[in-house]
């Protein structure tokens, strides 16, 4: 390389890098010269001031030069650009109005796209944080009433001699259990009773200490704790010596031997729980085939694909339903990929509603920027003609337009980034699970890409329309037509009319679905279904089985607890039970009823059972409709009895009376008869999940006792808030390890039930108000610029004796006609959102008739109330000044 | 003698510069004299006009700078042709030269008719 280049390539590397260093350069080198002119004309007799004079006359304007060299340093496209960006910023800021309403729309419009986006990269693009995960599956046995049901430890055994194949399967039983140590109060824990090999099917090892050993599994030898990282840290502070510390479980000493890794407390799948124990299954419970209480899940040796082991498992189902058809031969078994279920089965049809819905509101933003850039454009027609007749090249024409598109839309984009930063903060606020646990939705250079893309596709988006105005303007006829900009032909006309229907379109799917939504949640929030949640407060408690080994010992404790809080001022009634009436029942039972012909094994019907203390019905205000409700005489020893529901009733009875009649559970082979005492009103959950199974049966707390309790008091004349504490301490005199959990008025129970649908409930109201706040702008905006574009027309109607209120007609109309071609074509869409969420929901109320209806009339009076207020302005057009003007 | 008038035809002042240079390295200032001088202050240009055209230069590689001390001791950015300059000049000459005569040509054609 000759001395040249290498001189040549510092010149280049300077003008990149040391700008600085330039100017100073520059200025010395000009300096110099113009001291030398200056200098001869003094020498020639000048003096000092006509001499500088004369010098500034022949070095000519410094500036210019200086800049013109400044280009010279920069490549030629590049100093070009420069020149656009300048250009456009000037221009942008010469109208900060329009460029203001611009900035704000796209802002919204990407910041609801990029925040949504950053939810859907945490929830479903971020990885599950066990290695190799999409080589794991949840097993299900599948029935009518429940696709995602458990099976029986017995099964267990076949599936492990069978599937050796398809790679390791663990198993684990949710039992929340009570967690206490001496001098501080108990506490109830989430906790899961897990197989040995649980941890190695998750791929994480405990971060402290050890997993489960398979002598553990059994019955004995159980006494063992896996804790989260989440509990070490809440209730032991970390400390280092917790491996060998003993903690009481149900009351029995327990040794802690591990401790999960951080890593583990991930909420999307077994971050909730809190406690690990082994299975510790009785010889008893490990042969049985009836209760279905065991969860599967398998990591798939590496050579088995999904379909292969989706295989294995569904042949494994039939084979059970061929040997074992009592208790199999109504399900199938399934597995569904550990990844589909991170957030939820049913969230990735919500996250994709959620993802086209802020598509929606960004797709209005677009269009309202483009019908505003349009405008603008048209405005500037005259401008645009000129320099087409100057010789501006087709590219050069658009180019100014696609760069203020481009800088409208980055600074929309960096707008966009503060937007979803803040929605991560009310996100990350409003969606702290129960345990504390934050839902997480980090904001990584992913979010940020999508920001940047979204912003590109959004200037290309809405630059195009004005730039295909400019390209096709008509040169005579502008530059002829006055001074003034265009309306634009009818086709600009046309293709501005569209872009508003289309939003109005789009805002008519927005607002219907957030409407069928708020109304769904308001009616699963204030359900008062077959009970009453007003004076009521409720609590869960454990009694640990260690000092509560029977029933005997179980109702003792329960009818003097209940004696007790009766007792209580301001306490109408209290009662135990299996489950509240406003949460899930998840058990049920199968059912023989006495007289009707046996059905086939499998296919008996199924009803949801509760267990209930007496005074249950009065405390929750379930309206017995016939017979009686149980009684402190129904007790373990006397007979069986039943309570059934209004629609067990009629779809077992008809329209005989059921009372008297006797039904089964349908185990074993001698039914044990009990006998229906009672019909109760039927009872719906607070949850947009449907029941499969609409029976519902009730029984005896005594003649079903368990050792989890849901505790409900009902008072009078006082806040259910002020008996809580009192509640509490007669709880602890009676028992000082019990813990106590959730003891607050059932209605913060059901409105914390469901916060997830809340959060959902209020993005998909802020995508609704965004996209009819931006319609509404649309609107106004190409109304108020067509009456200005027709003020003399109006003003010759008029002056032909055109009444004012037929001015205001003729625009209202023509806003109103726009709006409702919109809402007929979103009718389309409204009624898929419709159908959307009646899946995703199917328990939530959708009345999709009044809700189309209301959505309607209030897009017609956004409509409406947007373009009156240019209307009342061509009111006030003078005839005579409008006549002028022109 | 009447001067030319004063705007240079495009891109004359890159050709002024690369000939004024062709004996040695000069700073802005002497690059100016030499041109006013060589032509008789017939072509006259605005100075400061020379300045962006130098840098255009340099950016092309044709010519290159240093900073020296001029004769009246400040100091000063002198250009000098670079290799790739000469062979520009001699191009750009020639072509010049018979896009001249081809001029004159045309424009004395009725006299020699």
């Amino acid at each position: 390389m000759s001395s040249d280049h290498l001189n040549w390539l510092r010149v280049k590397f300077r003008r990149l890098l040391r700008r600085g260093q330039q100017e100073t350069e520059l200025d010395t080198e000009m300096q110099f010269h113009f001291d030398q002119l200056t200098e001869e004309y003094r020498a020639s007799g000048l003096s000092e001031h006509d001499a500088r004079l004369a010098a500034r006359r022949d070095f000519g304007a410094t500036d210019a030069y200086r800049e013109e060299t400044r280009d010279t340093w920069r490549p030629a496209a590049l100093a070009d650009l420069w020149r656009s960006i300048l250009f456009a910023i000037r221009s942008l800021a010469r109208s900060p109005g329009f460029t203001f309403v611009a900035i704000i729309t796209l802002t919204l419009g990407i910041g609801a796209n990029t925040s949504m986006f950053s939810i859907v990269n945490g929830i479903m693009l971020k990885p599950l944080p066990y290695a190799d995960s999409h080589k794991m599956d949840r097993i299900y046995r599948a029935t009518a009433a429940d696709p995602t049901g458990g099976v029986a430890p017995a099964d267990l055994s076949h599936l492990k001699s069978e599937l050796a194949s398809y790679g390791e399967i663990a198993s684990y039983v949710y039992s929340d259990m009570s967690l206490s140590e001496p001098g501080q109060p108990a506490q109830m824990a989430d906790a899961l009773r897990v197989s040995s090999n649980f941890f190695s099917v998750f791929a994480t090892q405990p971060h402290l200490g050890r997993a489960f050993q398979p002598t553990e599994e059994i019955e004995g030898n159980h006494r063992v704790l896996v804790i989260s990282n989440r509990m070490w840290r809440n209730r032991f502070g970390s400390r280092d010596d917790i491996i060998g510390h003993t903690v009481r479980i149900n009351g029995e000493p327990n040794e802690i031997v591990g401790v999960m890794p951080e890593s583990f407390n991930d909420w999307r799948y077994m971050g909730w729980v809190d406690v690990f124990r082994p299975l510790g299954l009785s010889p008893a419970e490990i042969t049985d085939q009836e209760r279905k209480i065991m969860n599967l899940v398998g990591r798939r040796a590496p050579d088995v694909t999904a379909d292969e082991g989706a295989q294995l498992i569904a042949g494994f189902g039939i084979r059970l339903a061929q040997d074992f058809p009592a208790s199999n031969s109504e399900s199938s078994w399934r597995q569904v990929s550990l990844d589909v279920l991170k957030a939820g089965e049913r969230s990735h049809l919500i996250l994709a509603m959620l993802v086209g819905l802020s598509g929606f509101v960004l797709l209005i933003a677009c269009s309202n920027l483009a019908n505003l850039l349009l405008a603008r454009t048209m405005a500037r027609a005259r401008e645009f003609a000129v320099r087409a007749a100057l010789g501006a090249s087709r590219s050069q024409l658009i180019r100014p337009l696609m760069i203020e598109a481009t800088l409208l839309a980055l600074v929309g984009g960096v707008g966009a980034v503060m937007v979803a930063l803040a929605a991560h903060q009310w996100l990350a606020t409003r969606s702290t699970g129960d345990n504390g646990e934050q839902v997480v939705f980090i904001l990584d250079w992913t979010v940020m890409a999508w920001a940047s893309l979204a912003s590109l596709a959004t200037a290309i988006a809405f630059g195009i329309a004005p730039a295909l105005f400019a390209m096709r303007l008509d040169l005579n006829q502008t530059l002829k037509s006055g001074s003034r900009g265009t309306t634009g032909n009818r086709g600009q006309q046309k293709l501005r009319n569209l872009l508003i229907i289309g939003q109005f379109a789009l805002a008519m799917v927005l607002l219907t679905g957030a409407t069928l939504f708020i109304r769904g949640l308001d009616d699963l929030n204030n359900r008062r279904s077959g009970w009453e949640s007003d004076q009521l407060v409720t609590g869960t408690f454990l009694l640990p089985e260690a000092n509560y080994g029977d029933t005997e010992k179980i109702t003792a404790f329960q009818r003097l607890t209940l004696e007790r809080l009766q007792a209580l001022p301001g306490v109408d009634s209290a009662s135990v039970a299996h489950h509240q009436p406003f949460l899930h029942w998840p058990s049920t039972r199968r059912l023989w009823i006495e007289g009707h012909d046996l059905p086939a094994a499998g296919h008996e019907p199924a009803a949801l059972l509760n267990g209930v203390s007496p005074a249950y019905f009065e405390t929750v205000e379930t309206s017995l409709l016939t017979g009686r409700a149980f009684k402190e005489s129904d007790t373990a020893k006397s007979t069986a009895v039943y309570i059934i529901n209004e629609s067990m009733a009629r779809g077992l009875f008809g329209d005989e009376s059921p009372i008297g009649r006797r039904l089964a559970s349908a185990v074993g082979d001698i039914p044990a008869w009990g006998e229906i005492v009672g019909v109760a009103a039927d009872v719906k959950s607070i949850f947009p999940e449907a029941t499969p199974v609409t029976f519902q049966i009730y029984r005896p707390m005594t003649q079903s006792a368990q050792h989890l309790n849901q505790l409900a008091v009902r008072t009078s004349g006082i806040a259910p808030s002020a008996v809580v504490e009192s509640i509490r301490s007669v709880m602890t005199e009676l028992d000082p390890d019990l813990p106590l959990n959730q003891l607050q008025p059932a209605n913060t129970t059901i409105a914390r039930a469901n916060y997830q649908l809340g959060v959902l409930r209020d993005m998909l109201s802020s995508f609704a108000v965004l996209g009819l706040a931006l319609a509404a702008l649309g609107i106004y905006g190409v109304i108020a610029r067509t009456v200005a574009l027709r003020t003399s027309e109006f003003g010759i109607r008029l002056a032909l004796g055109a009444q004012v209120n037929d001015i205001i007609r003729l625009v209202l109309s023509s806003g109103t006609r726009l709006a409702l071609y919109g809402a007929a074509l979103g009718l389309v869409g409204a009624f898929g959102i419709s159908k959307l969420l009646g899946t995703a929901f199917p328990n939530m109320a959708i009345e999709r008739g009044p809700v189309l209806l209301t959505t309607t009339v209030v897009l017609i009076a956004v409509a409406l109330l947007a373009s009156y207020l240019p209307a009342r302005k061509a009111a006030k057009i003078s005839p005579t000044e409008a006549l002028r003007a022109e | 003698m009447e001067k030319v008038r004063k705007e240079l035809l495009q891109g004359t002042l890159d050709l002024l510069i690369l000939k004024a240079l062709s004996t040695g390295s000069l700073h802005g200032w002497d690059i100016s004299k030499r041109i006013a001088v060589v032509s008789k202050d017939r072509l006259s240009l605005k100075q400061g006009s020379l300045y962006p055209a130098l840098h255009r230069l340099e950016g092309w590689a044709w010519i290159a700078a240093e900073w020296g001390v001029s004769d009246a001791g400040r100091s000063a950015k002198f250009y000098r042709l670079t290799n790739p300059g000469r062979t520009q000049l001699e191009a750009e000459k020639e072509h010049w030269l018979s896009f001249a005569s081809a001029m004159a040509n045309v424009l004395n054609m009725e006299e020699a008719l």
